[in-house]
């Protein structure tokens, strides 16, 4: 067994096999972002079809996205126990089969359960495992490779629209429904790509299951004999589900948390208010249109450039703030959009708040890797998406229903903006009391003893950090040597 | 046909007074709808037959000429119900008004009477009618001049039905609703006919089980289309009824079989599984040549590490450059 790990772990490759990864994540972003997107493309068909109002119809649209962000943990679980490749074949079968039964559907419900339910667990069975992947094969360019993986979305939606446009055209919404169900299929394709690698990282792994077997042999001696057993099996149960999601009890990843939170709040309403505002202040409806597609294709400019940029070396180190520096500027636009009455100062707007919102969205798995580590990253990024959940599915209508009481969008983009700019100062504030914890046992170490001056090359302050950490209560089970880095 | 002169020849003193004392008398019964006013007063004979239609509504219309316009002057009006027409053309030159000959006409047929008035430089003249039925619609014409014809034309439809211009499309077994709707207009009735090569043939409302009629309000009607097969397929009229005459709508139908779609999708389907055997091919490929150098590999480590372990712990740094060496 440890033959096979030497010769197999490496360091992630920055290259190679990498960009196939990266081609493979573009792919499956465009197949699940970007079609769930298009799929409101069919909502004046299923209006004719089923003689239902817009308000039914757009259920479909939001269920999609609401199980594929709720499931994501769930796609992660999966592709954890079973392997990558197929966890995302898996998913890619499920939108697939969901889409193809969508085309033979005879009522709305029956979309519901088909489009929205059962496509949506596909989707959410490859999104988070595909991106967790591409953070296995790259650190140097890590964040260009996540920038490039994310374009696929906005380039998906660009070239899907008037695709599905052509279809429905052609062949009407069902026959629209099955041959998006056969693009659908190309998730398995994506999925063969995920070729599995065992980073150095992860040799630590049957280390941990051994700290985990001699922490239930402590409970034993510890409690009676009738509760232990109970105990005993629970333990040896979670036990990998405990390894897997320990990181949920770090608190840096639980102050992510709550900031993704608040962000992702705060950025969902601007695509579905942009238009009605333009149009409220006197914009004509082209000009609208106009503004939606500069946002769409700054998205993708900022996307890659801004992951271009951030794997600079002189900005490397500082991904976490760039983060932090993009959602901030984002609550800013929103800040000054009420001042905001003409169509020339909406363009401007538009590019700006398109160019930040791209980047932020590429460097979410990185701060999040950078926080986690790549071995839960996968986890991770499902319990990230997870909380976007239910920000996305309440928040436009919350706007909404400020816009109708207040008469004006002042309030609904004021609220967005403060709570983008809030998640932001929340996660600067968060590494700042870090820092300045950090000093303070640096300061600690070297007043202690004064022989291991000689050692302070971060790893015996690392130790030291451990004891506080346990007197603390910190979760210590995770020795991941990345963690001190940052 | 009177010329002008012969109107104004033996009375031109007069006239001006006549005009006066008109307008005077004319001015509060002429005030429906027309900007300005035109200085008329219905004939006797008119007033009878107008007084067989006075529950009908009046509707004017207008055109202006100048002895300089290239084009004919053409006023489309939409007419759905029997009313009374007044249609009034003034003509503007700066020669002479009495040498300009003014006639009427329906589709080229020569009208009998004719109203004429001149003031200042605008020659005015008006005809008025009624319409009750289809043969009436059409287009009417003020023309000024012999030689250089100056022409205003009213044309009289009843209202056009909008419709889609693109083809629906549906499957065999599905069934279909034929849309048709009038905007501002209702209707009598709605009659729907479907095309046998290239006549059109009523539909036989009476297959209960395939086809059925109704409509919401007056200004639409549905045709729902059950059971659809290939012989379905084709163009669709619906004809919308008016006391003043037709006015139709086509729909085209595609009717398509599932093959159609599901070829396009086993072509896709096989692409899928064509790239997935030969991604997952190639994976095994390569591992298979990493196994096979990496167990030849880890022979040579482990002989190198049973010959090193031997040797003691005074060969630390030799021990090292020779692992490189046979490493790599």
């Amino acid at each position: 067994m440890a033959k096979v790990n030497r010769a197999q772990s490496t360091s992630p490759p920055d290259g190679g096999w990498g960009w196939m990864i990266v081609a493979g994540c573009f792919l499956v972003t465009i197949c699940t972002r970007a079609v769930t997107r298009c799929i409101s493309i069919f909502f004046v068909e299923f209006q004719t079809y089923f003689s239902q109002d817009y308000a039914q119809t757009a259920w479909i649209h939001s269920i999609v996205d609401c199980v594929t962000m709720l499931c994501a943990p769930l796609g992660s679980v999966v592709s954890n126990h079973l392997s990558c490749q197929v966890g995302i074949m898996l998913g890619g079968l499920l939108a697939s089969t969901g889409l193809i039964l969508g085309s033979f559907a005879t009522s709305l419900k029956h979309l519901y359960l088909t489009l929205g339910v059962l496509t949506g667990l596909g989707f959410a069975l490859c999104y988070s495992p595909a991106i967790a992947m591409v953070g296995k094969y790259f650190s140097r360019r890590k964040a260009l490779a996540y920038g490039i993986s994310m374009s696929g979305s906005g380039i998906g939606i660009f070239i899907l629209a008037p695709v599905v446009q052509l279809l429905i055209e052609q062949f009407s919404w069902r026959g629209a429904l099955l041959i998006l169900g056969g693009f659908v299929l190309n998730l398995c394709v994506c999925g063969a790509l995920m070729r599995p690698i065992t980073l150095k990282e992860d040799r630590t792994t049957p280390e941990q299951k051994h700290v985990c077997r001699t922490q239930t042999q402590d409970f034993k001696r510890g409690s009676s004999y009738s509760t232990l057993t109970k105990e005993w099996v629970q333990t040896c149960l979670c036990g990998s589900l405990q390894q897997e999601y320990s990181f949920l009890l770090m608190s840096d990843f639980v102050v992510l948390g709550i900031s993704v939170l608040f962000m992702a709040y705060g950025c969902s309403p601007l695509f579905v208010h942009l238009v009605p505002y333009a149009l409220s202040v006197g914009v004509s409806h082209q000009q609208a249109a106009f503004l939606m597609s500069i946002l769409g294709v700054i998205d993708i400019v900022g996307n890659i450039t801004f992951g271009w940029l951030t794997d600079r070396r002189c900005l490397k180190d500082y991904q976490y703030v760039c983060y932090l520096f993009a959602v901030g500027l984002d609550g800013l636009c929103y800040l000054c959009l009420p001042m905001l009455q003409r169509f020339p100062l909406l363009v401007p707007f538009s590019c700006t708040f398109g160019y930040f919102d791209g980047a932020y969205v590429t460097l979410i798995p990185v701060v999040t890797a950078e926080i986690v580590g790549t071995t839960s990253l996968s986890s991770a990024l499902g319990v990230v998406y997870f909380l976007h959940a239910v920000p996305y599915l309440v928040s436009p209508p919350i706007a909404g229903w400020l816009v109708d009481t207040t008469g004006s969008y002042t309030a609904a983009f004021l609220l967005c903006g403060f709570s983008m700019i809030f998640s932001s100062v929340l996660l600067g504030f968060a590494r700042l009391v870090k820092k300045m914890k950090k000093n303070q046992l640096r300061f600690l170490a070297k007043e202690s003893d004064p022989k291991l001056q000689l050692w302070t090359n971060g790893s015996v302050a690392y130790s030291v950090a451990r004891e506080l950490d346990q007197k603390d209560g910190e979760s210590v089970a995770i020795a991941v040597p990345g963690y001190s880095s940052t | 046909m009177r010329a002008l002169p012969g109107l104004m020849g033996p009375r031109a003193p007069l006239l001006p007074l006549l005009l006066l004392c008109l307008l005077a008398a004319a001015r509060p019964s002429l005030a429906d709808g027309h900007p300005s006013a035109s200085p008329f007063t219905t004939p006797p004979v008119r007033e009878e037959t107008m007084a067989k239609y006075s529950n009908l509504s009046l509707e004017s219309h207008n055109i202006s000429l100048t002895e300089h316009s290239n084009m004919p002057v053409e006023k489309n009006i939409t007419l759905e119900r029997p009313s009374n027409i007044k249609l009034i053309c003034q003509f503007t030159t700066s020669g002479d008004l009495n040498s300009v000959n003014v006639t009427w006409r329906k589709d080229d047929e020569i009208l009998e009477t004719n109203y004429l008035n001149a003031t200042g430089s605008i020659l005015y003249t008006q005809y008025m009618f009624t319409i009750v039925n289809s043969k009436q619609m059409g287009s009417y014409s003020c023309v000024f001049g012999e030689k250089k014809e100056q022409r205003g034309t009213f044309n009289f439809k009843v209202p056009e039905l909008h419709g889609k211009n693109k083809p629906l499309i549906n499957y065999v077994g599905d069934s279909v609703v034929l849309k048709c709707k009038c905007q501002d207009c209702f209707p009598l009735n709605w009659t729907w006919y479907s095309s046998n090569g290239s006549v059109q043939v009523p539909v036989d409302v009476q297959m209960n089980d395939k086809y059925v009629i109704n409509g919401k309000n007056a200004n639409e009607t549905r045709l729902k289309i059950m059971q659809l097969s290939e012989e379905d397929r084709g163009s669709y009229w619906c004809h919308a009824i008016f006391q003043l005459g037709e006015s139709e709508e086509h729909i085209e139908l595609v009717v398509l079989s599932y093959l159609v779609p599901l070829k396009a999708f086993l072509a896709i389907a096989a692409e899928v599984v064509l790239l997935v055997a030969i991604i997952l091919l190639c994976e095994m490929y390569t591992q298979k040549k990493k196994e096979h150098s990496d167990d030849g590999k880890e022979f040579e480590q482990i002989e190198q590490l049973k010959l090193d372990d031997s040797n003691g712990i005074e060969n630390n740094a030799p021990r090292h450059r020779k692992n490189e060496a046979v490493g790599q």
